[in-house]
């Protein structure tokens, strides 16, 4: 071997050291916080239905108002002496769920289409990027309106409208990232090797992507757990009777002098789950830029 | 400090200056005590492969490194026209940049702001450090780009960069710093990005502006040939020291480090054709002389048959330029223009000319991923577009970057057998012996097939990219410019491992490249291509020796070579 050879250090066990260094990585302030906040979000929308103290729906009209802290009412009580607490575990895991679907929803039909659009120019370019324009020249929120009051109220109509209206940033990035892989010299080596077009996807692409599409999928909780409580906050999101942070803000707002708490509970946790979401986004992007910038020098 | 004055004493002094990055866990060092001087009007060279130094010592004559990350021992002197640098402030420093020194970058297009016409980017230079009114500067500015040896400067005054081509910004680029008459103009790789042709002209022009102007220039270049064109004195950089300097003539000719030896054993001009050429790294790890390294042996090539691998008749590939509403096409490109070619089993054929001319769409053709929009390409008798997927693997391809050609996220192992996983899978155990055994085979260690590609230097990378192609056991390597981003001592290496392979595997390489020195190093035969279409084709030495098209003429005596510079003088 003839070239001048690398530093004594990246011979010995590099396999090992590569894996060790994503760990290393996570040294971010962001992925830190967010990593604890996530996993408490996480912990009380699986096990909330444990740590309630009151039953969601029934109230104590003895206990209306009750600030926060007292007579056991953690975060207080309504105007109808439901414990806040409690409605906001429910709420929190409708929400949650609600927008992880939507998410998921989003992802798929998001990047199946950004993928068409890279791979095949012509007809499917054309007619993916139309849609993904026309659907971002709707006001989102007025179109999901419009098909909640048409198909109802509830958990699917909802996911459903958010899942099949918000994936247009997913087909954006998706598509000008892809774009940019097919045109290395190492999808075209794979091309002339013979390898299947949907292989290369899965070995080269999908795996180039997969940090944008992180990012984009924390940023994009934010924004779906946001129109969640927007709708609901309209009244036009969960069904009646269902405890979401949307309705209990509603709801609050109606005696905001009389209980700051009944608003500022859930104002505040919708403040905090979409900080976090923003958090751990930031985090994953500035991990990748650093693995980024180690891979490419 | 000394009062500012520009009459005396030289332009540049630097003395015993040493430089560190300092990253966030770790201080890299740059520069190790160097010290260089350069009067006035002299045009001086500055060489070295990449990361020696040589960038960061210009950068740093104008302190235009980010000065929280820089780290400058105490003991440095940085004079530049009898002004301490390291002691000057950032208003101060702005008024020099620009001004009494000027910088001319290695890439025009994105040292112009795209978005201004060249009226507005000169005139802003002139007003700011000059002072002169509108009418004032547009007329210094058309002599100045009418120095520039542009035939409508008035044009060229009005454009946007966009419009105009490559050599032409970098005119403008010149006659931009030239505007302000500084007294030093720091020129970094100002030819690079640039043809061969277009790189004489620039080289012609800028020491002629400078030597009548008397300005003194700082050249920093990898190429020697292009130093030995135009520099009075050249200063050899290695590993951020200076290990040699001297008149361009006396360090040329006769090298007395043996680094600058060993840089200039590596070139391929001189050299027997085919012959093994000496690496850099074998030249100093042996530490004593450059002679002791290997001696040059011409291989035992086996000699071409004459039955001929490819043809390709009347070849003509066009691209869709302009689009209907509809999308439909209504315009073509002709990128290759009913080109004629014929490669024999074993033989090297190389494809020259400049940007642009088709050379690699051509390629991109033969390994199917452009298609062919007139004419026939034969391969072993067969036509291509009707080859089995078996026989078609037979053509492989190594491009120009290897960076770009390996997938950052892929171990080697991966990389150079992905083309053997296409149709079956071979389990792992197999794909890592397969890939020790092309390791072996490219001069890679084998030992080395869990890293990835960013572990590797840029000609291992290379390696790596040869080995990924010989996978599949082809019979025809086209090898798009493989060396063109690679220093020159890695050159040599890549250089002889190619031939080396093809003496071991009888392959046969369509070799693409602009360098004529490397051409005529490695081909058989040469086929010349210029707009499209293959002006002259023949044997190496008589193609490139006594060329009969007026293009090739232009071509041979545009390119930058130390004989030529030697027999000149």
């Amino acid at each position: 071997m003839t070239d001048i050879a690398p530093p004594a250090s990246a011979n010995t066990a590099t396999l090992d050291r590569y894996k060790r260094s994503r760990f290393k990585n996570i040294s971010n302030f962001e992925v830190i916080v967010a990593g604890i906040l996530v996993t408490i979000i996480a912990v009380l929308a699986i096990f909330g239905s444990f740590l309630q103290t009151h039953d969601p729906m029934q109230g104590d009209l003895m206990a209306r108002f009750t600030p926060v802290g007292e007579k056991g009412y953690t975060l207080g009580s309504d105007n109808l002496g439901r414990d806040l607490w409690s409605r906001m575990l429910v709420g929190l895991r409708w929400s949650m769920s609600c927008a992880l679907t939507a998410n998921l929803i989003n992802l798929a039909i998001g990047s199946t289409l950004g993928l068409l659009a890279a791979e095949r120019p012509g007809w499917p370019r054309t007619i993916s990027r139309q849609i993904t324009d026309t659907l971002q020249c709707f006001p989102f929120l007025v179109v999901a309106i419009v098909v909640v009051v048409i198909i109802g109220h509830g958990f699917w109509p909802l996911v459903l409208t958010l899942g099949f209206l918000a994936w247009p940033i997913y087909q954006r990035v998706v598509f000008a990232e892809a774009s940019s892989i097919f045109q290395r010299d190492y999808v075209k080596a794979a091309r002339i090797a013979g390898v299947g077009r949907f292989r290369i996807m899965i070995q080269h692409v999908l795996p180039g992507i997969r940090a944008s599409l992180m990012v984009i999928f924390a940023f994009h909780f934010a924004g779906l757990l946001i129109a969640e409580s927007a709708l609901s906050f309209l009244g036009i999101g969960a069904p009646l009777g269902v405890p979401t942070w949307g309705n209990i803000l509603a709801e609050g707002r109606q005696y905001m002098l009389r209980a700051p708490w009944m608003m500022l509970v859930p104002a505040g946790a919708i403040v905090i789950s979409v900080v976090t979401m923003n958090l751990a986004g930031d985090g994953i992007a500035a991990m990748s830029r650093k693995r980024g910038r180690s891979i490419d020098v | 400090m000394n009062a500012p004055s520009s009459a005396t004493g030289p332009v540049v002094r630097i003395e015993n200056l040493s430089l560190a990055f300092v990253g966030q866990d770790q201080v890299v060092e740059a520069l190790r005590g160097i010290s260089l001087h350069i009067d006035a009007g002299e045009i001086v060279g500055l060489v070295g492969e990449s990361g020696s130094g040589k960038s960061v010592t210009a950068m740093n004559l104008l302190r235009l490194l980010p000065r929280t990350k820089v780290q400058i021992p105490e003991g440095a002197t940085v004079n530049v026209l009898n002004q301490d640098v390291l002691k000057m402030n950032e208003t101060a420093l702005r008024t020099m940049r620009g001004g009494e020194v000027s910088m001319i970058f290695q890439e025009p297009m994105t040292a112009l702001n795209p978005v201004k016409r060249v009226r507005q980017q000169m005139n802003e230079i002139l007003q700011r450090h000059q002072h002169l009114d509108e009418t004032a500067a547009e007329a210094l500015s058309l002599s100045l780009l009418k120095d520039m040896k542009i035939s409508d400067p008035a044009r060229v005054y009005n454009a946007y960069p966009h419009e105009l081509s490559g050599g032409m910004r970098q005119r403008v680029m010149i006659a931009m710093a030239f505007s302000c008459k500084p007294k030093l103009i720091v020129a970094d790789e100002p030819t690079t990005a640039l043809d061969v042709t277009v790189q004489a002209q620039i080289l012609n022009l800028l020491k002629d502006r400078a030597k009548a102007t008397n300005t003194a220039v700082l050249l920093i270049t990898h190429d020697l040939a292009v130093v030995a064109q135009i520099c009075d004195r050249v200063y050899v950089m290695y590993k951020g020291k200076i290990v040699e300097e001297g008149a361009t003539r006396a360090v040329i000719g006769n090298p007395q480090h043996v680094y600058t030896r060993a840089l200039l054993n590596a070139l391929p001009e001189g050299k027997a054709p085919k012959s093994r050429l000496e690496t850099v790294a074998a030249a100093m790890i042996e530490g004593g002389t450059a002679e002791a390294a290997a001696p040059a042996p011409v291989r035992a090539s086996r000699p071409p048959s004459d039955k001929p691998l490819l043809e390709i008749v009347d070849a003509t590939v066009s691209y869709a330029s302009r689009f209907d509403m509809l999308g439909r096409a209504i315009g073509y490109n002709t990128a290759v223009d009913h080109v004629s070619l014929t490669i024999n089993e074993g033989e090297t054929v190389s494809l020259v000319g400049e940007s642009g001319c088709g050379k690699t769409s051509l390629a991109n053709t033969l390994v199917g991923l452009v298609p062919l929009s007139g004419g026939q390409i034969k391969y072993r008798g067969q036509d291509l577009a009707a080859l089995d997927a078996a026989t078609r693997r037979e053509i492989q391809i190594v491009f120009q970057d290897p960076q770009s050609s390996l997938d950052p996220r892929w171990p080697l192992w991966r990389l150079v057998t992905e083309p053997l996983t296409v149709g079956n899978s071979p389990g792992r155990a197999a794909l890592c012996a397969a890939a020790a055994d092309l390791c072996g085979m490219v001069g890679l260690d084998r030992n080395s097939i869990d890293r990835l590609p960013h572990e590797f230097s840029g000609g291992q990378r290379q390696r790596i990219a040869v080995a990924r192609a010989l996978s599949v056991r082809p019979r025809l390597l086209l090898l798009d410019e493989p060396t063109s981003a690679l220093d020159v001592s890695v050159q040599a290496q890549i250089l002889n491992l190619l031939l080396d392979l093809q003496a071991e595997h009888g392959l046969t390489y369509l070799f693409i490249s602009h360098n004529v020195s490397v051409v005529r190093h490695i081909s058989d035969r040469v086929a010349v291509m210029y707009q499209g279409k293959i002006v002259e084709t023949g044997a190496a030495e008589q193609v490139l020796t006594r060329p009969t098209h007026e293009y090739t003429r232009t071509l041979m005596d545009a390119v930058p070579s130390l004989e030529k510079v030697f027999a000149n003088r």
